[in-house]
């Protein structure tokens, strides 16, 4: 279980990545790159759309810092905006930065074992402890048997209600670790329409290759 | 003949016609009851509308770190023992009976999330049985219950915040704050402690009616809150609550002299909600606008019933004259039984205003009555108006009441002694 | 006949002329007082109205449907393609009951000048078009309101300004979530600062121009998040009626939701209920008033008539007729009342209308629940309130006559004949 929630979880990743933010018909593109370094700094640079390009957010300890290319300036933001939709996605900054682990929020247990789809896949539902800090009601992870890669994970609200699901593909191997090197989280609205959808994927992905702490500085932020 | 004689005979004069008598006393007299209504309604109102909206605030008296007033900035905290030594102070035999309660309170913003939505919000620690003395939101519960003394977590919100993430009593919700540290001069905004996140469920949902309050305010128990912010026993800020708004200034000295060479401010309501005494100040101008006017309404009708008593017996007059009246007794005469008059209506009035009074004081005036409108809005203030008559407001009613009647027959009794014999002694 | 019971009444009233007239003078003047009141009053609730709609609210919104409350910003009128703005505006603006339209643009982000910065909601608008709508630009204290000159020039509350170390010429950023998801962002000079004593806009709003809001939100110059309205008449019923016909006037080409302020801002439409009640008190106090004067005058009457009526009696006079006499009396005597009170407070009513009534002249401005009032109260000519008090008025002196009346009815002619 811990190796689910620990799969992007190194001393330092690099990664160039593209978003696609699809919500009400419209679709946007989002590319940047990506660095992190002991769970804890994290530095983004957004490469494309034009109108975007050269925006960087930072993220050192508590603090965080975005610098904003067409004003030129670096301005320093509440760590309660983590929780709002970044860039209009269905990721909260939150969710980009911050990995949790999954076994000290949740209790497991296996809900299914067998085939789906032709493949042989596990299925856990992880239910909340009493005191965890998670809006959870339930959380339901399918991972394949054979390599034990997730391929969805559902979020449900206390009424039973889906609210969203990540789903897991493109499983590839990068520094030694196989990994979905595409996530795509889609949103549902009431009557269980599906609402939004954000498609993450990871062009490239190195881990643990040493980074300089110099970068994580907002002093640096400007290109 | 001597005045008390004429008095006397002014007296029986009255008696001579009991039913008109009678019915001009009460004439007066409602003119006194109505004053008396009145003044208590708008005076009531005011005190109510003061007291509201100190109860959605800070409360009468307010304990805070020097400078909050201006910064409101968080990390300024009351000093430790601060609450305790207020609190010795106002639960003192002597002022057991000015103050009606106090709640120590630490106040901070954070984000509460649930699975539908997240919203930034104002939270504020505090003591429920405390809380309930002083805040009005306790009172205010539509949906589930309010905090209670032995729950160890649980939350209240508001109406609009509920709705807007989607969340019933029950539900989860998680708040993430931002520990507390010191204010470091050399960085003022830098940092700020750790991120925590806390597990919470709703206990209950109010409406205040003010959407400011109902769209970002929760309450959560003292000792969670400050778990939360790191700041074990600190507070920010302590609200009184007084019986009477008017003791605010003497009990914000008196805790001044306990908190001497400490750097807390000591606020009475004027100054910690300056908006609030503006109001207060342009209902009190008004009000007098009203009273002036009740007044006045009241004069004329004193005057007119009056007058009419007493310009309608010139024949009457006119037969005393004949029989040997001086024009001066004669005056005193009529002036005595006025003042009679005035004394008979003047104790029917109080009866009738004190016990009309006594009901809208513990009744209550319950506008809701007049209210045909349709409009589905959840009233800010309370809707029943609770009368308030103070002693000096019932002594000056009297009071003025009982000067207009005498000199308004001065007037009548001046004529009268001057008025020619032989024309008041023509019939019909 | 009724005619010439009139006629006999009005003669009958003026053979004591002195009664008469203490009673016209105390119910004139009482009169007179409640149509002061009212006049004050309702002045007194236009400008609390005013003052909660003139700064940013307005009297009514045009919106695209579901964009009120949460405000998303991506759903502009007409649809993601916007609408023809200038051809809504002239719409609205045709419709009589509305005195000026403005369009406006809304956004909400992170203004930031040296280090701190603050959450803020922005404001779009055209200067010219706002200025008819609402007054925000009386309320400058330092720098000047928005103009056409300055395209990337803002207008804050000077409290966020002291927030985050801005003052007049300082340069800021906006940071703003646009309408198609990106992250807005730019560059502005603070033009002016204002203060409303509303700490709601004097720490949290920032005014800005109209195309520079759509430019940084991404949004084509179609696209508008709502009309902003000021009526001729701002009354509660009067906006709710204002609103309702302006849907039905606009929905045929487009889908809107109109509101009007009663709905936007239910905390003003309380206080101005409650002015009206306070109002309807007063009411109460003076017909009571009224009706003791006019019943104690005509007990009175009778009673000195008491010979008269028995004459006319035996002459042959129905006792249904002496009640009509009597209470055609009343009715005379109350409307000869309400003419002298209405003529006393005219030169009133005028005065506080032009004049208005100082009260502690320097106390400022006062604020609470959104609600700015000033301490000059300026009258308002409430008609309504003036024939509501003149019909109540009518009614009580009938019903007030009815006890005497009743009474002179029960005279019997010899008894009454025979007193003096």
């Amino acid at each position: 279980m811990d190796r689910v929630s620990r799969l992007f979880v190194s001393q330092s990743t690099i990664a160039t990545m593209e978003m696609q933010i699809t919500k009400k018909g419209r679709q946007r593109r989002i590319s940047m790159q990506f660095w992190s370094l002991d769970e804890s700094d994290i530095l983004l640079r957004i490469r494309s759309p034009q109108e975007d390009a050269g925006t960087a957010i930072l993220k050192v300890g508590n603090e965080i810092w975005y610098y904003l290319p067409k004003a030129n300036r670096t301005v320093k933001i509440r760590p309660s905006m983590m929780m709002s939709s970044w860039m209009g996605s269905n990721f909260t900054l939150n969710d980009l930065v911050k990995q949790s682990r999954l076994t000290n929020d949740y209790t497991v247990a296996t809900s299914f074992e067998g085939q789906r789809d032709g493949v042989a896949v596990s299925e856990y539902t992880l239910t909340p402890k009493p005191t965890a800090a998670v809006v959870w009601g339930k959380i339901t992870l399918e991972v394949r048997q054979s390599d034990r890669m997730p391929v969805w994970q559902r979020y449900y609200d206390e009424d039973g209600k889906l609210v969203r699901e990540l789903s897991f593909s493109e499983y590839k191997t990068a520094s030694g670790r196989l990994i979905p090197t595409q996530l795509t989280m889609q949103s549902m609205g009431k009557a269980g329409k599906k609402v939004e959808k954000t498609t993450v994927t990871y062009e490239k992905i190195i881990f643990d290759r040493p980074i300089s702490k110099v970068i994580f500085s907002p002093r640096n932020l400007k290109p | 003949m001597g005045i008390l004689l004429l008095v006397k005979i002014g007296w029986r004069n009255l008696w001579r016609n009991p039913r008109g008598t009678l019915l001009t006393a009460l004439a007066l007299g409602l003119g006194l009851t109505l004053l008396l209504v009145s003044l208590g309604l708008l005076d009531g109102s005011q005190q109510q509308m003061v007291a509201n909206a100190v109860r959605f605030g800070t409360g009468d008296v307010v304990i805070q770190a020097q400078g909050y007033q201006d910064r409101a900035s968080l990390e300024l905290l009351l000093p430790a023992g601060a609450v305790s030594k207020s609190q010795e102070y106002l639960h003192t035999e002597v002022l057991k009976h000015v103050v009606q309660g106090m709640s120590p309170r630490l106040l901070a913003s954070g984000l509460l999330s649930s699975a539908a939505n997240a919203s930034g919000v104002n939270l504020m620690g505090v003591i429920p049985r405390e809380e309930r003395t002083v805040s009005l939101i306790p009172q205010r519960i539509v949906e589930g219950k309010y905090l209670n003394d032995n729950q160890q977590s649980g939350v209240v919100i508001g109406a609009e915040l509920a709705s807007k993430l989607a969340v019933k009593v029950g539900s989860k919700v998680v708040l993430m704050t931002q520990e507390v540290s010191p204010p470091r001069t050399e960085a003022p905004d830098a940092g700020g402690g750790e991120m925590q996140s806390t597990l919470l469920r709703v206990s209950g949902i109010f409406r205040t009616g003010v959407q400011a309050i109902d769209a970002h305010v929760i309450q959560l128990p003292l000792p969670e809150a400050q778990a939360l912010l790191g700041v074990p026993g600190r507070v920010t800020q302590v609200a009184v609550l007084l019986e009477r708004e008017e003791d605010s200034l003497r009990v914000a000295q008196g805790l001044r002299k306990q908190f001497m060479g400490v750097p807390v401010e000591i606020l009475p309501w004027r100054e910690s909600m300056p908006g609030v005494a503006q109001l207060f100040l342009l209902d009190e101008a008004f009000n007098y606008v009203m009273n002036g006017v009740v007044l006045a309404m009241v004069g004329l009708g004193i005057l007119n019933t009056i007058l009419m008593r007493v310009l309608e017996r010139r024949y009457e007059f006119g037969l005393c004259s004949a029989l040997g009246l001086r024009p001066v007794q004669l005056a005193v005469m009529i002036i005595g039984e006025s003042l009679a008059l005035t004394t008979i209506s003047l104790v029917l009035g109080l009866v009738l205003g004190l016990s009309a009074q006594h009901y809208f004081a513990t009744a209550g005036l319950d506008l809701r009555w007049f209210f045909k409108s349709s409009l589905p809005t959840a009233l800010v203030f309370d809707p029943i108006i609770y009368s308030r008559l103070s002693l000096t407001r019932i002594v000056s009613s009297v009071g003025i009441v009982f000067l207009t009647a005498t000199v308004i027959s001065f007037y009548p009794a001046y004529k009268a002694a001057r008025t020619a014999l032989p024309g008041a002694l023509k019939v019909f | 006949m009724n005619g010439r019971l009139l006629r006999l009444a009005w003669r009958n009233l003026w053979r004591n002329p002195r009664r008469t007239l203490i009673t016209m003078a105390a119910i004139g003047f009482g009169y007179a007082m409640l149509l002061f009141v009212a006049c004050l009053m309702a002045g007194l609730r236009h400008q609390m109205i005013e003052s909660g709609t003139g700064l940013v609210l307005s009297d009514v919104e045009v919106h695209a449907p579901g964009y009120y409350p949460e405000r998303p910003v991506d759903q502009t009128l007409g649809g993601p393609d916007g609408t023809d703005v200038n051809a809504l505006v002239a719409a609205i603006a045709a419709n009589p009951r509305v005195q000026a339209a403005s369009p406006r643009v809304y956004g909400y982000g992170l203004v930031s000048a040296t280090h701190q910065s603050a959450g803020v909601e922005l404001l779009g608008v055209v200067p010219d078009q706002e200025q008819k709508i609402t007054v925000l630009q009386t309320r400058m204290v330092k720098g000047s309101y928005l103009t056409g000159r300055m395209p990337k020039g803002v207008v804050m509350g000077d409290k966020l300004a002291a927030t985050i170390g801005a003052k007049v010429g300082s340069e800021i950023v906006l940071l703003a979530p646009a309408a198609d998801g990106s992250t807005g962002n730019d560059l502005y000079t603070v033009a002016g600062l204002f203060h409303t004593g509303l700490d709601a806009m004097d720490r949290g709003l920032v005014l800005m121009p109209l195309a520079s809001l759509q430019e940084l939100l991404r949004l084509p110059p179609e696209g508008i998040h709502e009309v902003g309205i000021k009526l001729h008449d701002d009354d509660i019923t009067a906006a709710t009626t204002a609103a309702a016909a302006l849907d039905t006037q606009l929905s045929k080409t487009l889908k809107v939701q109109v509101r009007a302020w009663p709905e936007l801002a239910p905390e003003l439409a309380d206080y101005v209920q409650f002015n009206h009640r306070v109002t309807f008190i007063l009411f109460f106090i003076f017909f009571l008033l009224a009706a003791m004067g006019i019943v104690n005058t005509m007990l009175m009457a009778i009673i000195e008539r008491t010979r008269e009526l028995g004459m006319l009696m035996a002459v042959g006079m129905r006792p249904v007729q002496v009640v009509g006499l009597i209470v055609a009396e009343a009715a005379s005597l109350a409307g000869a009342s309400l003419v002298l009170g209405a003529a006393i407070g005219a030169p009133l009513l005028w005065y506080l209308q032009v004049h208005g009534l100082n009260l502690g002249g320097n106390r400022g401005a006062v604020s609470l629940g959104g609600v700015v009032v000033g301490p000059l109260w300026h009258g308002q000519q409430d008609l309504t309130a003036y024939a509501q008090a003149a019909v109540g008025l009518a009614v009580i002196a009938l019903v007030s006559a009815l006890y005497p009346a009743l009474r002179a009815a029960r005279f019997r002619p010899t008894e009454a004949l025979r007193k003096i």
